[in-house]
């Protein structure tokens, strides 16, 4: 449900200036990291004090202070303004500059006193001082505290300026920071540790009340808050893919939001600014009337009110209006299940009309079409408009199977769209045409991306980024794991799942043009979509997608998403759609890139008129999830991450689910009323159909008269810019992409299976045996064929072998994605990365080329993200693997003798077999399965798994001994070979490693099944361990 | 927040009230005194301290319910009863009185018993009274400026209080002898002991504001030489005109209306007399409207040892769920047993009054009704569905219609009336009189007693404004809000 509250440049109450900025994230071009299971590559270290020159290095360069985290204490802060107190520090003098100014002087005494503020810092420079403390304690009734930032960042500024950034460190010492957001910024911005003095008191006021915090001392709150900020800029930090606070600092990885562009040109000089905005005036009323506050002018403090009414997270009436609000809630609820249009049209009348209370760059859009209207009988039908629509990727373990499905039966009656979401699809679902989602989404954690799933799709989608936390990853609790999710998402009840911030598979724009090829392989018949979320940059990446082939690119506004996500993110990251999708129409039709490719926007979608200005900006088709959700009896709770939602909808708790009250025609009345809404506007523009509105973006202006202190200074002209286009240009999606697969090694296996393709029954298909030639330019190799053995016998595919081919030479990326059950593929020579990637049951056998000479125990024989969210069959691979192997692997065996950095990260299932080395980090965020690993290094085995390390039993013994003898077979290995020679002393050199939870869940159903309870009940055990251990 | 899965783990429990037997033979509150304290934490867990708390918007002041709440859970009575001042100046009123929009808006209440907001409020203050957290807010610093306010009803008391803390000098005018307006005479023993109001005037003469009772503007001062005297004036002078029944026998002794006899009967509790003028004891009584005050009638005759107490309304009577008309979060129409119901008396529905009968010395004895049905939307009679009822005491508690125009309040400032007769005002509660402003029933028609201290509260800021310039105080609600309604 993300945001629905005003962006700072258009509250009407006093921001911060944080507020303005929006944090970037890596979304295609460079992958987001995951800082808490790959820790090992981050380093919140920093160096404080001068730096000398990198050309000539000297003892003194070494002079500096290392702070171990950027975010420091008063003690900290202390040591560091004394720190050559005792003279042992020559030449580390520090100075305090005071971030006060008169706050009656409005903007001018604020600009000058920085300026003055930028002249004192000279002068200490000038005077020997290394460190300066930029600090804003000591404000009074005259004089209000500068903003941190804008201090930080115009000293900062300053001083590169003038050239002398290099010899100073900056302190900050500020009230006015307390969360993640803002310490980040201040780093983006040139703080090398920042104090966050009255945060730190506040903490302790509420350890002194108890009411909150009992039974805690005040010093480790604050040791708890201030590694809190540290750790969550460490998180920011991430999103963006940058791994240590050295080179996060003055990064400047923001972009300004409704900031003037001289302004930003002064003190953040190099931000991306797209529609200007406030400046100091605006900054300075903004400081003075918070000032005012603990000044009030009356001199008598209002009784009982020490502190605000927020609202900004939560409604609250006297705090920061939302979208959705009691009144919109009551009337949108109460118009579509009564089917009340007159309701409907009350509701989109307080959404829409914002002169008195300003929401959205929407909100100060008119139409200024100057064409003539048309009758609304020459509009396209509503029926029509509404296969353009469809609903949010929420996955089913995140909401409730009836409210899953509730969407996807409105969407299908429709012949709109729903989606599945993250984590598979129920196959009782699959193949039922009413309740079926028919856009399937493929996330980072590949959650029950099987062949079957892909092949059962109309569209697929890549989800770079989510809107409401660009650049995150996710994570399902084990308690929300219950039996339900876990078998859609091909995972074990009770184990908790998480879902990588990057998809390993994606590191740049020509990785994601390889998994888009891999999906349409794996449905020819389906459109791809890549899904992204607004921020500066993404036309470009747009762009970048259309030319990798995707058909469809989803502009998501920050606003959209998940009542479950950081709040951080929730309010500080990604743009509006606004300007993400009239960014995205211009780059594409700059570049001839737009006919060939769908655009879709999301975010906030609310009324027809949202539906027809994202026309207008060149979107053409919807996507709405906040709202069919309201509809279905959503409240705005804003606890999914709690599983109590009350109405049913986020939750799996089959007591709450029963109170779920939505019907699939009230979403049905929803959309129609919205596509309603829609033609009425249409007519009144002159537009027959959306198609024809597409793009029209030169009608749109900001004639909607703003009287507003803040929003008079935005200029949203750049967003209604269309460029000059050829004669008869589209504006919309024309033609098809091509996406090469009449080209594909695919289609000569297709005819070499055909035997067995021909069969009637899974049992009657003819074995084939074929053998054929392969190159480095032959991509997706199986995978075709993989899709016609789903297609023909389902998801059970063909008895094991059926279609067995061999294969000589080098294969080209993604060797046997997605292959199912009775494909057995047989590579002799070698292989590049994401061999075996989504393996659907089928078997995968790489080995050196047979004439090769080389000891293939020490050459790698395929790369990296070997098995990457497979669900299922099995891989042999005689050789050194890259790293990631088996990579959120849920259910293949997969044999490597030898795999790089990060193996088995994140994997739910199966069985990982090394027989070689073992890179770093091995391990880590791994939930379930079992690796069974040789020589084990236990300082390879990331932290969070240390314990799951253990010898083989017996069981284990045997069954490692059959899966390395038929390693021996399948490939000839002459390191499987020794080790059967002797293997009771080979035996004993191999390690387990299995997650405590899986292992007590896997215990428990053990246990459950021998004392031969039925299968609820086996599934109830396993939960109940789940949640004890 | 508080508890976030306390809805799932408790039950709704409310206050335990004292046998009938027991409680009809004094005139104290209705409850067990101290048996809300040990479920009352377990009940605010049941909060679920939501995104869009309905409860908070169900109030017309705003309360910040979800907060409170949460501290209640936590036994923080003290931070309780501060979030709960930022709001409501009067709790321990509200928390007695008001019937509880909020909890008709509780989110919980979408499919479950909603979460005892009231009850939690109540003892909140109570608390907080008990545990002397409710201390005088005097301003730090006067204005110098001064405001006159006519009433002292909970409009009149918002607004004083309110301008009291904001620096002013305030003084409340009223026509009776004592403080409190409806609170002090309308609202029987029963439902709130009146120590309640003498303990918040105490604080707000501590605060500074100053009363003049049995005063009545327009008479005893004139409107122009009030205005001359304070910089601006606040009529919070109630909507007192009761509706009629202009039906005969109405001259007949005996038919009073309840706003005749409420005050006499708490005239009793006040000392003032040992019998009451007016009294039920030994009568059949008869109460015409089936609201509040109706109901207030009806516990009153009870404990005046009425020989039978019978209540009529016109319309049907409610149901026991939400009408479609009123879905969840409005404020629905619902069949209600009050504790003077529990109490005893019949409830007869969809009836009208033709006439009255008395005997030789023009006291009434018998009440002539006939059913009514709705027909084209409008009600109608049915023939041949006439009948008499005993009747020796009759109260009509029908309503009021607007404020008092007899004194000469209205006509001597030249306030201008709106098309129902309240008195106009514009978004900051100003009339067309500078320098003058309205507040609670006045100038919105009678509501209830939470609209009543909004009012106050909002229409203070006004005056406020109109003195300084600016204005740090909260008005909850515009003169044009109305509850939501479909």
């Amino acid at each position: 449900m993300g945001t629905d509250s005003p962006i700072a440049a258009l509250s009407a109450r006093p921001r911060l200036i944080f507020d303005y900025f929006t944090q970037l994230f890596a979304q295609v071009t460079n992958p987001p990291l995951d800082a808490i299971r790959e820790e090992l590559v981050t380093s919140l270290h920093s160096s404080l004090g001068p730096q000398g020159n990198l050309l000539e290095p000297t003892a003194a360069s070494c002079r500096s202070v290392t702070l171990p985290f950027p975010v420091i204490d008063n003690d900290e802060l202390a040591k560091l303004i004394h720190i050559n107190a005792d003279g042992d520090m020559p030449g580390m003098t520090s100075v305090t500059l005071s971030g006060l100014y008169r706050v009656s002087g409005g903007g001018d005494a604020l600009g000058a006193r920085i300026e003055e503020i930028c002249a004192e810092a000279d002068a200490a420079i000038e005077a020997g001082a290394r460190l300066i403390v930029l600090s804003d304690r000591h404000s009074d009734a005259e004089h209000a505290p500068i903003p941190s930032l804008l201090l930080t960042a115009a000293v900062h500024h300053h001083l590169i300026r003038t050239k002398q950034r290099t010899q100073v460190g900056l302190l900050v010492e500020a009230g006015d920071v307390r969360e993640v957001h803002h310490v980040a910024l201040l780093i983006g911005y040139g703080a090398a540790a920042v104090n966050p003095y009255l945060a730190m008191e506040s903490v302790e006021d509420l350890v002194r009340a108890g009411t909150f915090l009992p039974g805690i001392e005040a010093e480790q709150a604050i040791r708890n808050l201030i590694y809190a900020l540290g750790k969550g800029v460490l998180k920011v930090m991430s999103k963006m893919g940058i791994s240590t606070v050295a080179s996060y600092r003055g990064a400047q990885v923001f972009e300004a939001v409704g900031l003037d562009e001289a302004f930003v040109e002064r003190y953040f000089n190099g931000t991306t600014t797209k529609i200007g905005g406030v400046g100091i005036d605006v900054i300075a009323e903004e400081v003075a009337a918070r000032h005012a506050k603990a000044y009030p002018a009356s001199g008598v403090p209002s009784a009982h009110r020490a502190l605000e009414i927020g609202g900004e997270y939560q409604w609250r009436r006297e705090g920061e209006p939302h979208l959705f609000d009691p009144d919109t809630v009551f009337r949108l609820q109460h118009a579509t299940r009564n089917r009340r249009y007159d309701i409907f049209k009350k509701y989109t009348d307080r959404v829409n009309e914002q002169s008195e209370r300003l929401m959205t760059l929407r909100g100060l859009f008119g139409f200024n079409s100057g064409r003539e209207p048309i009758s609304i009988d020459e509009v396209e039908p509503a029926s029509e408009i509404v296969k353009r629509f469809s609903t949010g990727a929420m996955s089913y373990g995140s909401i409730s199977r009836e409210a899953h499905e509730t969407l996807a039966i409105a969407m299908n009656q429709l012949g709109g769209k729903s989606n599945t979401g993250e984590g598979g699809e129920d196959p009782e679902r699959l193949y039922d045409p009413a309740r079926r989602s028919s856009i399937k989404q493929v996330a980072s954690g590949r959650f029950g991306v099987t062949s079957e799933y892909l092949v059962n799709s109309d569209d697929i989608q890549i989800k770079m980024a989510q809107g409401a936390k660009p650049g995150e990853g996710g994570q399902l609790p084990g308690h929300k794991v219950y039996p339900w999710v876990a078998k859609t998402r091909h995972s074990t009840p009770g184990v908790g799942l998480i879902s990588p911030p990057p998809h390993h598979d994606i590191y740049s724009i020509e990785d994601l043009a390889q998994l888009i090829h891999d999906l349409k392989n794996a449905n020819p018949k389906a459109r791809i979509h890549v899904k992204l979320v607004s921020e500066v940059g993404v036309g470009t990446v747009a762009a970048g997608v259309s030319k990798a082939h995707a058909d469809v690119v989803l502009i998501s506004g920050h606003d959209g998403g998940t009542g479950a996500s950081p709040l951080t993110s929730l309010k500080h990251a990604g743009g509006p759609w606004e300007l993400g999708l009239a960014e995205t129409q211009q780059t594409l039709l700059l570049n001839g890139l737009r006919d060939r490719i769908v655009v879709q926007t999301d975010g906030q979608l609310k009324t027809g008129r949202d539906v027809v200005i994202a026309a207008l900006l060149g979107a053409e088709e919807f996507g709405f999830a906040t709202a069919p959700l309201v509809v279905s009896g959503c409240v705005m709770m804003r606890v999914c991450h709690l599983d109590t939602c009350p109405v049913g909808i986020a939750t799996q708790n089959p007591t709450l689910r029963e109170r779920f009250s939505g019907k699939a025609e009230y979403v049905v009345n929803f959309f129609e009323f919205i596509a309603e809404e829609v033609r009425e506007l249409l007519a009144e523009l002159g537009f027959r159909s959306i198609e024809e509105a597409v793009g029209h973006a030169e009608l749109l202006d900001t004639e909607r008269a703003v009287n507003h202190w803040k929003a008079q200074g935005l200029d949203l002209e750049p967003l209604f810019h269309v460029p000059d286009l050829p004669e008869g240009a589209v504006r919309h999606q024309l033609v098809e992409q091509d996406h090469g697969l009449a080209k594909a090694l695919d289609n000569e296996l297709i005819k070499l299976a055909s035997d067995a393709l021909a069969a009637d029954t899974a049992e009657d298909a003819r074995p084939v045996r074929a053998q054929i030639a392969i190159r480095n330019i032959n991509r997706t190799v199986g995978t075709m064929l993989g899709h016609e053995v789903t297609r023909k016998f389902g998801g059970a595919g063909l008895p094991d072998d059926t279609v067995d081919i061999t294969f000589t030479g080098s294969a080209g990326q993604s060797f046997g994605a997605f292959v199912p059950r009775g494909v057995t593929l047989r590579l002799e020579g070698d292989a590049n990365d994401y061999v075996g990637k989504g393996l659907s049951g089928g078997r995968v056998i790489v080995r050196p080329d047979r004439g090769a000479d080389h000891l293939a125990e020490y050459s790698t024989i395929a790369g990296n993200t070997i098995a990457y969210g497979a669900t299922g069959g099995e891989l042999f691979l005689r050789g050194r693997t890259g790293e990631r192997f088996c990579v959120r692997n849920s259910g293949a065996t997969v044999v490597s003798e030898g795999v790089g950095d990060h193996g088995c990260e994140y994997m739910t299932g199966g069985h990982a077999v090394v027989l070689g080395e073992t890179g770093r980090n091995f391990a880590a965020g791994m939930s379930g399965g079992i690796a069974y690993v040789i020589d084990l290094d236990q300082d390879n085995v990331n932290a969070g798994n240390a314990g799951a390390v253990e010898p083989l039993d017996d069981t284990d013994k045997q069954w490692l001994h059959d899966v390395v003898r038929r390693h021996q077979e399948e490939t000839g290995s002459t390191v499987a070979a020794k080790l059967l020679a002797e293997w009771d002393t080979a035996v004993t050199r191999f390690s387990r490693i299995i997650p405590s939870t899986y292992k007590a869940v896997l215990a428990a159903k053990d246990a459950a099944e021998r004392a031969g309870l039925p299968e609820s009940e086996i599934t109830e055990k396993m939960m109940e361990a789940a949640t004890h251990g | 927040m508080a508890d976030p899965k306390g809805f799932l783990n408790h039950g709704r429990e409310v206050a335990t009230s004292r046998p009938v037997g027991e409680r009809v033979r004094d005139w104290n509150e209705v409850y067990v005194p101290g048996s809300l304290l040990p479920i009352i934490s377990k009940q605010a867990s049941r909060c679920m301290d939501c995104g869009i708390p309905f409860c908070h918007n169900g109030c017309p002041l705003g309360n910040l319910i979800p907060e409170w709440n949460d501290y209640a859970y936590r036994e923080d009575w003290e931070a309780a009863s501060e979030r709960l001042h930022a709001t409501n100046n009067f709790p321990e009123f509200t928390g007695r009185l008001c019937p509880a929009p909020c909890e008709s808006a509780c989110v919980l209440g979408i499919n479950q018993p909603a979460v005892t907001i009231k009850n939690v409020e109540v003892s909140i203050i109570d608390k907080a009274w008990d545990n002397g957290d409710v201390a005088p807010q005097a301003p730090e610093r006067l204005s110098g400026k001064t405001v006159a306010v006519i009433g002292s009803g909970p409009a009149g008391l918002a607004a004083a209080q309110q301008l009291t803390r904001a620096g002013h000098t305030v003084a409340v005018y009223e026509r009776a002898d004592r403080i409190g307006g409806l609170l002090r005479y309308g609202i029987p023993e029963f439902k709130m002991e009146k120590r309640h109001i003498n303990r918040r005037i105490e604080q707000m003469r501590a605060e500074g504001t100053k009363f003049r009772t049995e005063v009545e503007i327009g008479r005893d001062i004139t409107a122009r030489d009030l205005r001359k005297r304070y910089d601006a004036v606040v009529v919070a002078a109630g909507a007192t005109v009761s509706r009629d029944l202009p039906v005969p026998g109405r001259e007949l002794n005996g038919i009073h209306f309840a706003m005749e006899y409420l005050p006499l009967a708490n005239k009793v509790q006040e000392g003032d007399y040992v019998q009451p003028p007016i009294t039920a004891e030994g009568k059949h009584v008869v109460v015409i409207g089936g609201g509040d005050t109706g109901a207030d009638c009806v516990g009153t005759a009870h404990r005046q040892g009425a020989a039978s107490v019978t209540q009529l309304e016109i319309m049907p009577k409610p149901g026991d769920e939400r009408s479609p008309g009123q879905p969840w979060p409005t404020f629905p129409m619902l069949y209600k047993v009050t504790s003077a119901h529990e109490e005893g008396g019949e409830r007869i529905y969809s009836v009208s009054t033709t006439h009255f009968e008395g005997d030789e010395d023009g006291n009434v004895q018998s009440l002539h009704l006939i059913e009514v049905e709705f027909v084209d939307g409008k009600l109608t009679q049915k023939p041949g569905t006439e009948r008499v009822i005993p009747a020796q005491l009759v109260t009509l508690a029908m309503g009021f219609t607007g404020t008092d125009q007899e004194n000469g309040l209205v006509a001597q400032f030249g306030l201008d009336l709106d098309e129902r007769g309240n008195i106009a005002r514009d978004a900051d509660y100003r009339t067309n009189v500078p320098g003058v402003y309205v507040a609670g029933d006045a100038g919105r028609g009678q509501s209830l007693i939470v609209w009543a201290i909004a009012e106050g509260r909002s229409a203070a800021r006004g005056v406020d404004r109109f003195l300084t310039g600016a204005s740090e105080l909260p008005a909850p609600i515009r003169p044009t809000d109305r509850a939501l309604t479909v």
